[in-house]
């Protein structure tokens, strides 16, 4: 199990005061349409929130002890995916994208320091935000503070460190990281690995490449008409995920996968 | 080595013999124009390692035959294959490396759709997938042809088509070009850029009048280097006629290097007047004469002739080539403005580091593409399947299927089917059996110095005839470490690779009871001049090494300073590697009575058949204390 534990957490956690004996259970205030496994953890101290529609897989885990974690409508949680940081696993100093990965502390928590200036959140809580048709693939690590837009794609084993930002219908390809603090603008692909390279989505019509546009003028025939906008490829991309949603609740539901409350 | 302990490598014989290749020692003769292929290159230098040697065999003829095989000698490396890489050659009976065969080509295809392409194909498809296969050209995925009719609104099975990578959400939508049909998309592609084909000849060619004014034009025919003394001048003179001319056609890349290509196909014809300049001919610029041009060029030339002694008569200067003046024979004038559009794009918010394409990505574009929204898609690269043939007889070795789909050969000689498969095994330890059953076995990667170790190296035959096998070690390791080895039966015979049922039903029980006691007990020991154990086709013999200290630990006994030692001891000096020579012989079937007499063969029809060759077992890393 040492290898699930979320990487060691940066930041403050002074705030989530001292682990009892058995882990405390986080309140969950889920939406009645949201269908969560049995198997989902939920643990800490501040409420988490979880909207209408939304599916959270098995062996996801809630680690609710820096603040509220809110989830929103639609969105899907995949196996093993680590919302939040366990308590115990806050560094020190200023984070490193690099260092996400190493053992998890034990229960004892009194290795916590001083609580370094917030960039973000309030200074007692940290806020780990999850907006509307968010996709988090399995294995993923979404740490205190993150705040992730509408629509976005996080694909499996990647890390979103503390207080970072994904913009909206934006896309973390697999195993990527993005650094504290580091912000993903929206509409932005980010894949290659590490840190890793950035693409901007075509959201509008673009013109033809230069290529098509120097052929065209060289055979004297007009420049062939606008292709249709970009955003029609997450238009249809979100209704795919509409749909699969839909239908994996309705498989879900009969085989008796009761909602935990 | 990288493999995990142990391991087994055989050397393949062609590091010690030279492979006599005529065609190759003509091809060295020449001088060599084309690149050479990859295989060649490192055949060639194979050639080189095994001419070394040759000669020095000739110097020291009769001393090398004794000289055994170093497994740490630099040159052994090239010679060392696992025994599964190498081929072997019926003809000249002899164990073929990659190093000793040459390939060919079968067959082209597309990884990505298995489909064939016809070799007169692939140079006018440029090696790449003719069909539907793309790859992205941000992230190098492979692109899915999908529809966008659903959220388009059109109507079944005709909406506009888009290339999409699954990875990183790139589509051709990215650079606003959208397909009418799923299929062919490489020429619709092709039809839309490139602007070499179709309309664009057409467009040439309505240009054409003016455009053989341009290259009849006066600067056409420079006569001598004198002449073109002031070109700078001229060329302004061209440049601000061409101004008032009509907008120059802005060819594209490809254009712009047919237009070159032919330009100086003319340029070439035009110029070389004697007949024997072969520079007109097909073979170009990387024709012999394309030197002996040049080099007269040089000579005639009035500087160096007076370097040289001056010779008195001046010949009759040389035509020269003009280069391309105009925007139809391929010349583009890069505009100064142009590269501060270019710095203020690369400046500007919306563009920015993501909005640059990076090095890799444009290594497989046109030279003009400098941002992520010009790449285009990229078709996928062919595979090939090729044969491979032996060096020396030409015999084909190797032949596959030409059908992409079928992953199956024709012909395959791998050597395994005819050399004995070495593998090794620690023996556990004697000592340690004690009370319980289970003897553990040393740990390979820190062998103990000066401790014997028994190791089971066993031979299992793929022929269908028994062999005599004779090995031989050094007793002592080369190399700095000096370890012991004995082999403690050293001649042995393996049976024929006969049918599996047959050593079940001969003997079925006793040699079973046999075995088993003997591996459960563990009280067999190892003796000299015996097989260790033996079965159907394959035969287990003994070996015992005693490992060598290493220099640092004899450096405690004082007998050598440290320093010279770490001078000497070099990476991997550790390593127990035993180089073992096998020497087999068989009694083979003569193979053009083969079918006459077929299995009932007399003696006379059996050929005597013997092969030989260094093998190295890797047992182990020494450790570096005692």
């Amino acid at each position: 199990m040492a290898t699930l534990k979320p990487p060691p957490a940066q930041h403050r956690s002074s705030s989530s005061s001292h682990t009892p004996t058995g882990p405390p259970k986080a309140p969950l205030k889920a939406d009645p349409s949201a269908t969560i496994a049995d198997t989902a953890v939920f643990q800490g101290t501040y409420p988490v929130t979880i909207g209408a529609g939304t599916v959270i897989h098995p062996r996801a885990r809630f680690y609710a002890y820096e603040g509220p974690i809110s989830v929103g409508d639609g969105c899907i949680i995949s196996e093993k995916a680590i919302i939040g940081a366990a308590p115990g696993t806050s560094a020190s100093t200023r984070p490193s994208p690099s260092s996400s990965t190493g053992p998890s502390p034990t229960s004892s928590s009194t290795d916590v320091t001083l609580s370094t200036p917030q960039i973000q959140g309030s200074g007692q809580e940290t806020i780990t935000r999850i907006s509307y048709f968010v996709t988090i693939g399995p294995h993923s690590t979404v740490l205190p503070g993150a705040n992730i837009h509408s629509s976005a794609t996080i694909e499996s084993l990647v890390t979103i460190n503390r207080y970072a930002d994904v913009g909206a219908h934006s896309k973390i390809c697999s195993g990527c990281q993005i650094p504290a603090n580091g912000s993903v603008p929206e509409w932005t692909v980010v894949w290659g690995s590490g840190i890793g390279q950035r693409r901007k989505r075509a959201r509008t019509a673009r013109e033809p490449a230069p290529a098509v546009v120097v052929a065209a003028q060289v055979a004297q025939i007009p420049v062939p008409p606008p292709a249709p906008e970009g955003k029609i490829i997450e238009n249809a991309r979100l209704m795919v995920l509409q749909k699969e949603r839909e239908v994996l609740g309705r498989m879900i539901v009969p085989a008796g996968a009761s909602k935990k409350k | 080595m990288s493999r995990p302990f142990p391991y087994t490598y055989i050397s393949c014989p062609c590091a010690d013999t030279p492979v006599l290749d005529p065609a190759r020692k003509r091809r060295s003769r020449e001088s060599p124009q084309k690149p050479p292929p990859e295989r060649d290159t490192e055949a060639n230098e194979g050639q080189d390692d095994a001419k070394q040697p040759a000669n020095k065999d000739d110097e020291e003829d009769e001393e090398d035959e004794e000289q055994t095989f170093d497994p740490r000698s630099p040159r052994s490396n090239f010679s060392l294959y696992p025994p599964e890489q190498l081929l072997y050659c019926e003809d000249c009976h002899q164990i073929k490396c990659p190093r000793c065969i040459t390939e060919e080509i079968v067959s082209w295809y597309c990884p990505n759709c298995l489909f064939e392409t016809p070799s007169s194909m692939v140079r006018s498809d440029g090696g790449r997938c003719g069909r539907n296969c793309f790859n992205c050209p941000v992230c190098t995925a492979p692109l899915a042809v999908s529809t966008i009719e659903n959220v388009t609104g059109n109507g079944n099975g005709q909406g506009p088509w888009v290339l999409s990578c699954g990875y990183c959400l790139w589509t051709t939508l990215d650079i606003g070009i959208k397909f009418d049909k799923p299929t062919n998309i490489r020429s619709q592609l092709q039809k839309m850029t490139d602007s070499t084909t179709g309309p664009a000849f057409d467009a040439r060619s309505r240009q054409g009048s003016r455009a053989f004014g341009d290259l009849k034009s006066p600067l056409s025919n420079f006569a001598s280097v004198d002449e073109q003394a002031n070109p700078s001048e001229r060329d302004a003179e061209q440049s601000t006629s061409k101004e008032d001319q009509t907008p120059t056609p802005h060819l594209g890349a490809e254009a712009r290097f047919a237009a070159l290509k032919n330009f100086y196909r003319t340029q070439i014809s035009e110029t070389s007047n004697s007949p024997s300049d072969s520079l007109g001919s097909e073979f170009g610029f990387s024709s012999p004469g394309a030197l002996n041009r040049l080099m007269s060029l040089y000579a005639s030339s009035s500087r160096l002739s007076g370097l040289y002694g001056g010779t008195k008569k001046p010949k009759s200067k040389p035509p020269v080539m003009r280069e391309a003046l105009t925007a139809t024979e391929g010349l583009r004038i890069a505009s100064g403005d142009a590269d501060s559009a270019l710095v203020e794009r690369i400046a500007s918010p919306d563009c920015g580091w993501d909005g640059v394409a990076s090095l890799i990505q444009r290594t497989e574009q046109s030279p003009d593409v400098r941002f992520v929204d010009e790449l285009l898609p990229l078709p996928v690269l062919l595979r090939t399947k090729r044969a491979k043939r032996c060096k020396s007889c030409k015999h084909i070795l190797v032949k596959p299927e030409t059908k992409p789909q079928s992953t199956r050969f024709r012909i395959r000689l791998i050597a395994l089917s005819y050399i004995p498969l070495p593998t090794l095994r620690p023996l556990a330890q004697p000592s340690a059996t004690s009370v319980s059953g289970l003897a553990p076995t040393p740990d390979l990667n820190a062998l103990t110095p000066l401790r014997p170790y028994h190791v089971l190296l066993t031979l299992k035959n793929h022929m269908f005839d028994p062999v005599r096998i004779t090995l031989a070690t050094p007793s002592v390791t080369p190399g700095i470490v000096a370890t012991k080895v004995t082999v403690l039966c050293p001649q042995f015979e393996i049976g024929a690779n006969s049918d599996v049922w047959d050593e079940a039903l001969q003997n079925a029980t006793a040699p079973l009871s046999d075995r088993i006691t003997g591996m459960r007990g563990g009280e067999k020991v190892p003796e000299a001049g015996k097989v260790w154990e033996k079965g159907r086709n394959w035969t287990t013999v003994v070996l015992e090494v005693v490992p060598g200290t290493l220099p640092g630990s004899q450096a405690e006994d004082g007998q050598e300073g440290d320093s010279d030692i770490a001078a000497t001891f070099q990476k991997d000096e550790d390593v127990l590697e035993i180089p073992v020579f096998v020497h087999m012989e068989w009694d083979a079937e003569a193979q053009l009575e083969q079918q006459n007499v077929g299995k009932a063969s007399k003696p006379d029809d059996l050929v005597a058949r013997e092969l030989a060759y260094w093998m190295v077992l890797g047992v182990g890393r020494i450790q570096a204390s005692l």
